[in-house]
């Protein structure tokens, strides 16, 4: 059994659903309604939930979307459309976010950049969490050894300047891939980078959490009923853990995101012609006095879209830990 | 030399041929254009000025120069520079036996020299008869003489020198192959004012161009020896003696490291006190140039074409180009003939090893696209074939359009041609069917990333996946292109600027087999060597010549200015017949000045501003 497992509504919460209860009635419910209560009623976590929907529909349905829209793809290449000096031209009603000095549309490229940011963000975070998790299960289960081993691992990998060593290895494995093309460049080099640096926090974390839930009465109750080790963890360990496992995996989304653009900034992400945010923003930079909206639309897109994550993870720790302070 | 960008810019660097050293690099780049009616076929824009008709004579003499430089001088050793911001401060401060004219890139006119070269026996031998009447400046003082130039080219093969072009030109001299900077067999000198160069075989006539070059400005023996004994030599980078018209501010004891020169911020040129006009073709009208290093590329370019007697003596910044064209067209100069680009094909390994398949990705790839990218007409020229204009055999090898073949006649592309040449390399559809992925390697920064996209665009058209990286310009080159056992498929942003008008200067060390070396390799494409790399781990060593190999070797022996050009104009046709590469752009440099400045381009020298001839208004 879990902590928790039903839990009675608190005094202070009852007049929310006010209108649905007889009066003095008490109702159970559990924690994933209780969660839900509390999520919907936060608009700003609401709607930031609802744009993070809009961008994982738009990543999803990208190529219709452009389609729909009357748009080039994202890598067709037109330098009719630059001057004589290869400046390019500003936004039009053929092109609303202009195009960049290929000539490539750059509204195309900013709904095909969701994709990679939510990739990297969402697929990136999953690794790096279930790495921290599974690390952080048997790190705080079985202390001693393997505790020693890895945490002074982690201290290790957090002590490194992740930004240097994502360069590092990213130019690395430009050309060929490393580990014997284990490591592809492009997303798959920064998704390793991700998951090497990343498992670190939720580890820690999740390392601690178990340290005192092992000690609770329901893992003597599992253990004198003979579960094994790897059910105690799995199942009655682990279900404890998933609200701050999703409060700080929410918070690493944004995290990841913008460190695909600061490694496609700087050269050494995602590689051309896939669109990414970070990297047309670099592009951009030389000449962001005249060509301001190569720079701008995917600024922007960038900062809503971490803000977005960034509101939602807020919303998610307030409605999954109420009693934590503000 | 290699050609050189760094952010914006083409850093026109001087290379030599660089089998030894892979100092300049090429990349991509580079404001060229071609002066007029190019074949680009974009939209009909007034040709910027292109510094021809220059008036060397009756310029005002007097007052100071600012010039700024975002780049920083590489170095200021005669023995050592080989970089064309260098040059400019070279030039102005050593007189090497010859310089050429400013107004041209192939007029030799004797500097240090007293008059032209005499070649004879065959070709085997050239003698040259220096000046009386030429001084160091201080702390040395005294007149130079032949021995002085015999010196100086004798270090040049010091390993604490390690001249870059030593090994491409100097090799000719009897005995050079084995010198380490003590006397060369092959040169003498028989009295003060004579040197005699005894070749090992009859390449006079191209020779003759290599006493062009910085290397031969004479060095004094007793004031530089010392310094050339530390590793690398401190002649040039703490200390110099100069017999130019200006010297770099120094001490009573000719030290100038923080006195005339800090680097990364400024250098300063003074008149050299013992330079004596009457011995000088060069005017001299400024009395001092003040050079500032560092700083933003479009900042400066905005301080020089708004302020006063100053300019820019590096490349300026794109945008910076197109403001000047449009509101300072009178203080932008493009100059044709600064270099070239091309997309570099794996001629021996991989899919480009088929002749028909590198000739559909010359007939797919959207030249004009990347002449826009690389910031229009106004600077570059779409490249036709691979000896680029004002240099010799440039018309005879087809001028501007170059050859008349189906797959260089539509430079906006055509993909009827291509699929014709993937059907002839035996793709039945027209486009590749294979699994193989073409490995793209370019050059990071603006425009250099662009004009790569364009030709991975290309390959792709063709059918093929690539994996596409870019790269730092130097990795790109050291790492990458540079490296045959790392069997890069195209490398799209490798570029080449001649040493001096001689094509041998142009193709001998980017397309000739026997040249291939394992590390720091110019003939990025390992064309016309067979056998490479079954003998990894060495130059070439003998064996059966290649086709374009052998008539390399016939026209490097040819005498006679018309004829070298006739035979090197039909390697370069051997070249495109088998599209060893893809020539995309002819580069012209752009260059910048103050509207009260009367700057003169060197046009031998990717037309950077000659501090000799320029004056004040």
């Amino acid at each position: 059994m879990s902590v928790g497992a039903s839990e009675l509504l608190v005094e202070g919460e009852a007049t929310l659903d006010a209108v649905e209860l007889a009066p003095g009635e008490i109702t159970a419910r559990s924690p994933g309604q209780l969660f839900w209560r509390r999520f919907r009623a936060d608009r700003v976590a609401m709607v930031s939930a609802g744009f993070i929907v809009l961008l994982i529909l738009i990543a999803i349905f990208a190529p219709l979307i452009v389609k729909l829209l009357g748009l080039p793809g994202p890598a067709v290449q037109n330098t009719n459309l630059t001057d004589a000096f290869g400046t390019p031209l500003g936004p039009s009603a053929a092109h609303p976010f202009g195009v960049d000095p290929l000539g490539e549309d750059v509204l195309s490229r900013v709904i095909y950049g969701t994709r990679v940011s939510l990739e990297v963000g969402i697929i990136g975070t999953f690794m790096a969490t279930v790495v921290g998790v599974v690390l952080g299960l048997i790190a705080g289960f079985y202390r001693g050894g393997p505790d020693t081993i890895i945490s002074r691992f982690a201290d290790i990998v957090l002590s490194f300047p992740i930004l240097l060593l994502g360069i590092g290895i990213a130019a690395a494995c430009a050309v060929n891939g490393c580990l014997g093309g284990l490591i592809q460049p492009g997303v798959p080099t920064i998704l390793a980078i991700i998951v090497i640096s990343g498992w670190t926090y939720i580890f820690r974390i999740t390392r601690g959490q178990v340290l005192s839930l092992r000690e609770k009465e329901f893992v003597e109750a599992a253990r004198s009923l003979g579960a094994s080790n790897k059910r105690i963890m799995f199942k009655e360990i682990l279900p404890n853990l998933v609200a701050p496992i999703i409060v700080y995996a929410s918070l690493l989304i944004p995290t990841n995101i913008l460190f695909e653009a600061a490694l496609s900034f700087l050269g050494v992400g995602v590689k051309p012609p896939t669109a990414s945010w970070g990297q047309m923003i670099a592009d951009a930079t030389p000449t962001f006095d005249t060509v301001w909206w190569y720079m701008l639309f995917p600024g922007i897109a960038l900062l809503l879209t971490v803000l977005a994550f960034n509101l939602v993870g807020d919303g998610l720790q307030d409605a999954l830990n109420p009693k934590a302070d503000r | 030399m290699k050609v050189t960008i760094r952010g914006l810019v083409l850093a026109g660097l001087l290379c030599g041929l660089a089998f030894a050293l892979a100092a300049c690099g090429g990349s991509s780049s580079s404001n060229s254009g071609s002066s007029g009616a190019s074949s680009s076929g974009s939209s009909g824009l007034k040709p910027a000025l292109d510094g021809s008709g220059q008036n060397l004579t009756n310029g005002k003499k007097g007052g100071t120069l600012t010039v700024y430089d975002h780049e920083d001088f590489s170095h200021l050793d005669p023995g050592q520079s080989y970089f064309s911001l260098d040059y400019e401060v070279i030039y102005a401060t050593q007189r090497p036996l010859y310089q050429f004219s400013p107004d041209s890139s192939t007029k030799e006119v004797p500097d240090f020299a007293s008059g032209p070269p005499t070649v004879t026996d065959g070709g085997k031998t050239v003698t040259v008869h220096v000046r009386s009447g030429v001084k160091f400046s201080p702390p040395v003082n005294r007149a130079a003489t032949s021995k002085d130039v015999a010196y100086a080219i004798e270090r040049g093969a010091n390993p604490n020198v390690s001249n870059p072009y030593f090994p491409a030109y100097f090799k000719y001299i009897q005995g050079a192959d084995k010198a380490t900077g003590g006397p060369i067999s092959g040169i003498s000198t028989p009295d003060n004012n004579t040197i005699v160069f005894h070749l090992t075989g009859p390449y006079g006539t191209f020779f003759v161009g290599a006493l062009s070059l910085p290397l031969t400005a004479p060095v004094p023996k007793e004031f530089a020896a010392p310094l050339d004994a530390k590793k690398p030599t401190a002649y040039g980078a703490s200390s110099l003696a100069e017999t130019g018209p200006y010297m770099v501010k120094s001490d009573s004891k000719g030290k100038f490291i923080g006195i005339g020169y800090q680097p990364g911020k400024s250098a300063t040129l003074v008149r050299n006190p013992n330079w004596d006009p009457k011995t000088d073709f060069r005017p001299a009208y400024l009395d001092q140039i003040n050079i500032n290093i560092g700083g933003d590329p479009n900042v400066i370019g905005r301080q020089v074409l708004t302020g006063s007697h100053v300019l820019q003596n590096d490349t300026p910044a794109g945008p910076i180009v197109k403001l000047a064209y449009q509101k300072y067209y009178n203080q932008l100069v493009a100059v044709p003939g600064a270099g070239d680009h091309y997309v570099a094909l794996n001629n021996h390994t991989g899919p480009f090893s088929n002749v028909n398949v590198r000739k559909a990705l010359w007939a797919a790839l959207d030249r004009e696209a990347m002449i826009k990218a690389d910031g229009g007409q106004v600077v570059a020229q779409v490249a036709t074939h691979f000896i680029y204009p004002t240099s010799a055999g440039y018309s005879q090898s087809g001028g501007d359009h170059g050859p008349n073949v189906d797959y260089n006649n539509y430079p906006a592309g055509n993909a009827t041609v291509a699929a014709k040449y993937m059907k002839l390399a035996g793709y039945s559809t027209g486009k590749y069917t294979g699994s193989a992925t073409v490995k793209v390697v370019g050059s990071t920064g603006d425009p250099a990333d662009k004009t790569a996209a364009i030709l991975n665009h290309a390959v792709q058209s063709l059918g093929f996946k690539t994996n596409f990286t870019l790269v730092d310009q130097s990795v790109m080159y050291t790492k990458y292109c540079g490296d045959p056992k790392q069997e890069i498929d195209a490398c799209p942003n490798v570029g080449w600027i001649r040493d001096w008008a001689d094509p041998q200067t142009l193709l001998d060390p980017t397309f000739a087999g026997y040249n291939i070396v394992p590390t720091d390799n110019s003939n990025w494409g390992q064309v016309g060597y067979p056998d490479w790399p079954k003998a990894a781990g060495g130059p070439y060593t003998g064996g059966p010549l290649t086709p374009i190999d052998q008539e390399m070797k016939a026209a490097e022996k040819t005498v006679g200015d018309t004829a070298r050009a006739a035979a090197w104009a039909k390697v370069d046709n051997m070249l495109v017949s088998q599209a060893v590469a893809v020539p995309w752009v002819f580069d012209k440099q752009a260059n910048i000045e103050a509207k009260d400045v009367r700057g003169i381009n060197d046009l031998w020298n990717i037309g950077s501003w000659d501090y000799d001839f320029t004056s004040l208004k």
